[in-house]
């Protein structure tokens, strides 16, 4: 099954949406949980740094510039990673005590917090650290920074991040081929329910899809489908019926017309009298309509062909080769003929020779002069009956008309005015074929038009 | 030539009749199966016209029943059905021609007129068949027109054969087809009409009188007509 079809099927769009959403709101719930723990980092950080500036005020005022100098030494001193730095300045900035630098590029922010980076040796290596600080002033005539390292926060932030980042894309990943095989699945039994479907309309419209191995759904669709196809094999029924009907009906009438037509011919002059029979000639073409369509009424109403009689195909097809070849010659076409020597299927003759006689003779009519037609008798092993193709030189049928020339009356628009013909030809030759369990096939000829015919 | 025609269809028998009695034929009419066999059995026809589908004794089963009883008059059978075995069954049960509903007046004549012909025609093997001036042997399957040889391919000796024993007579395309060609079936296009013209040029060509004259919407007529 090609992949992009699972993609782009209904079902994987779906997962991968819903995969989607899940994962922005997994999203968004873990920043605003970031951003509430985040908050409450800062405020207690900051708090702790007021505290300290507070504490080093106390020292101040009790014991002065020393023993504030003292003390920062001595929290110096301390080997925690999470200690307060401090830098002592006069109201110059010169740096009296501390550990740290004395000109950071600070960023400054609101009620005189500030923010920098420095590099801090840490493990033996040299790492850029993220501090927050304040700077406050010490009596008179000094000034504190007081600052602490936020780099926990920060790296349990990325941590956060990092496993949020890779959990997420483990669940996209997982989701997306999980779907993808969900997608496939259901896609098959989609795929399959629409070729059961155009096997259906395609070929015989009395076949129902056959859905008891299904489950859930898609049963439910084949019946659906199955009641649906019902409704409309009635509704053809009854079209058909209804012409039938009309054919059936008018034929009488017609009849009667035409006698009296021809009654009328032997009473006229011989100039009214020819006017009389174009009259005539125009109501047999109708009456031989008429009678093609309930021939073929009744070849695709009745059962199959179920006789003993053997026909010699061969023998058939030099017939009917030989009753056409003085037509074919008047236009100069090559009338070739391939037979195998014997050949015999269980058939109605005159049915098949009316198939035969059906396609050679369109095949004559569309030929240009001096074109090619060939008649050819194979065996077809691997359905165990014959084939037979009869092929043209002439203009061909485009394939999208293939389906549509079987229909009765239909016929491919530049010959509809331009040849004679009822638009019958095929419909019964198709009609002929199914009522022998064949086929009619059309297959372009590269140029012109193959006809396979395949019998049992 | 005298007609029964056992038909139960009051149109269609109106339609026959008329037709018939106007090109001179007598006309008996029973209107069901039972009566047309006990008019069959009691008085003499020329042809029976039997209807496939008969109240009482359907048609191909009152066929067969007089042929049981000893009667030969040809009968042509027509059948309103198209169903496309019909006319094998048709021919079983004993009947010499088939006609599908609806046919042309002239198809029916025509083969009334066959069928006829043959029945009263000497049944002596003739050897030798001759219109006009254009004699065919049958043994050496020969055609000789006003002392000329005219060489025919065997399809058009047959067909000149089919024509020459119904010389007179008109001889539908069907009939043609399934006479001489072997095959019933309803070609989309005048085909017979270009072996017609071919065995005209043979046959008619080089002569003054031509023999083979066309009919129009019925058929083809070899030499000049009976009537």
């Amino acid at each position: 099954m090609q992949a992009h079809k699972v993609i782009s099927s209904l079902t994987f769009r779906y997962i991968a949406r819903y995969l989607l959403v899940l994962s922005a709101t997994v999203f968004l719930v873990v920043v605003g949980m970031y951003s509430i723990y985040s908050y409450n980092y800062f405020s207690e950080l900051s708090q702790s740094i007021v505290d300290e500036e507070e504490t080093l005020q106390l020292i101040y005022d009790g014991q002065g510039l020393p023993g504030v100098r003292q003390y920062v030494e001595d929290q110096g001193k301390i080997s925690i990673a999470d200690h307060f730095y401090y830098l002592v300045t006069d109201v110059e900035g010169t740096k009296l005590a501390g550990d740290l630098p004395q000109a950071s590029a600070y960023r400054e922010f609101d009620g005189g917090w500030l923010g920098f980076e420095l590099a801090l040796l840490e493990w033996g290596e040299s790492v850029d650290v993220e501090f927050l600080a304040r700077e406050v002033a010490l009596g008179e005539d000094y000034r504190v920074v007081v600052a602490r390292s936020f780099e926990q926060a920060v790296a349990q932030g990325r941590l956060v991040l990092h496993t949020l980042v890779r959990t997420m894309l483990v669940t996209i990943v997982l989701g997306l081929v999980g779907g993808y095989f969900a997608a496939a699945r259901s896609l098959q039994r989609f795929e399959w329910l629409g070729r059961e479907m155009s096997r259906i309309v395609r070929g015989d419209p009395s076949q129902r899809i056959d859905a008891d191995a299904e489950k859930g759904q898609v049963r439910e669709l084949a019946g659906v489908i199955n009641r649906m196809l019902d409704q409309i094999e009635a509704l053809m029924h009854g079209v058909r019926s209804v012409s039938d009907n009309i054919a059936h009906d008018l034929r009488t009438p017609l009849a009667r017309l035409r006698n009296q037509l021809s009654q009328l011919a032997h009473d006229l002059s011989e100039q009214d009298a020819n006017r009389v029979e174009d009259l005539i000639a125009d109501c047999d073409a109708l009456l031989a309509s008429f009678n093609a369509v309930l021939r073929i009424s009744a070849l695709e109403a009745g059962s199959r062909f179920s006789g003993e009689t053997e026909v010699d195909l061969g023998q058939l097809l030099r017939d009917v080769v030989e009753l056409y070849e003085p037509l074919a010659q008047e236009k100069s076409i090559d009338l070739q003929l391939a037979t195998l020597p014997s050949a015999h299927c269980l058939g109605e003759a005159d049915l098949l020779f009316q198939l035969f006689a059906n396609v050679l003779d369109n095949a004559i009519k569309y030929t240009p002069a001096s074109g090619l037609v060939s008649v050819s008798l194979e065996r077809n092993s691997a359905r165990a009956g014959h084939r037979i193709v009869i092929a043209d030189s002439g203009p061909g049928i485009s394939a999208e008309h293939w389906k549509d020339v079987f229909r009765r009356f239909y016929r491919v628009e530049p010959s509809r005015s331009a040849l004679p013909g009822h638009g019958l030809g095929l419909s019964m030759a198709q009609a002929i074929a199914h009522y022998h369990g064949g086929t009619v096939d059309l297959e372009d000829n590269q140029p012109g038009l193959r006809v396979l015919i395949e019998l049992a | 030539m005298n007609i029964l025609l056992v038909e139960d269809d009051d149109a269609v028998a109106e339609f026959i009749g008329a037709e018939l009695v106007r090109a001179g034929c007598g006309l008996t009419r029973c209107d069901n199966g039972d009566q047309g066999y006990a008019t069959a059995c009691n008085e003499t026809f020329d042809v029976w016209v039997v209807d496939r589908m008969l109240p009482g004794r359907d048609g191909l089963t009152l066929i067969r029943d007089l042929r049981q009883a000893g009667k030969t008059t040809p009968v042509l059978v027509l059948s309103a059905l198209g169903e496309v075995d019909d006319r094998v069954q048709g021919l079983h049960s004993g009947a010499d021609d088939y006609l599908a509903k609806p046919f042309s007046m002239d198809e029916l004549l025509a083969r009334l007129q066959v069928l006829h012909r043959r029945a009263t025609s000497s049944s002596e093997v003739a050897t030798s068949l001759q219109v006009a001036d254009m004699v065919m042997d049958l043994l050496q399957q020969r055609v000789v027109r006003d002392g000329q040889l005219i060489p025919l391919q065997p399809r058009e000796y047959k067909l000149l054969e089919y024509l020459m024993r119904h010389a007179g007579q008109v001889v539908t395309r069907a009939m043609l087809l399934q006479h001489v060609w072997g095959y019933n079936f309803d070609p989309q296009t005048n085909v017979i009409d270009v072996h017609i013209s071919r065995l005209r040029q043979k046959i008619d060509k080089d002569f003054a009188t031509p023999l083979l004259a066309t009919v129009r919407g019925a058929g083809y007529r070899l030499g000049a007509g009976e009537d």
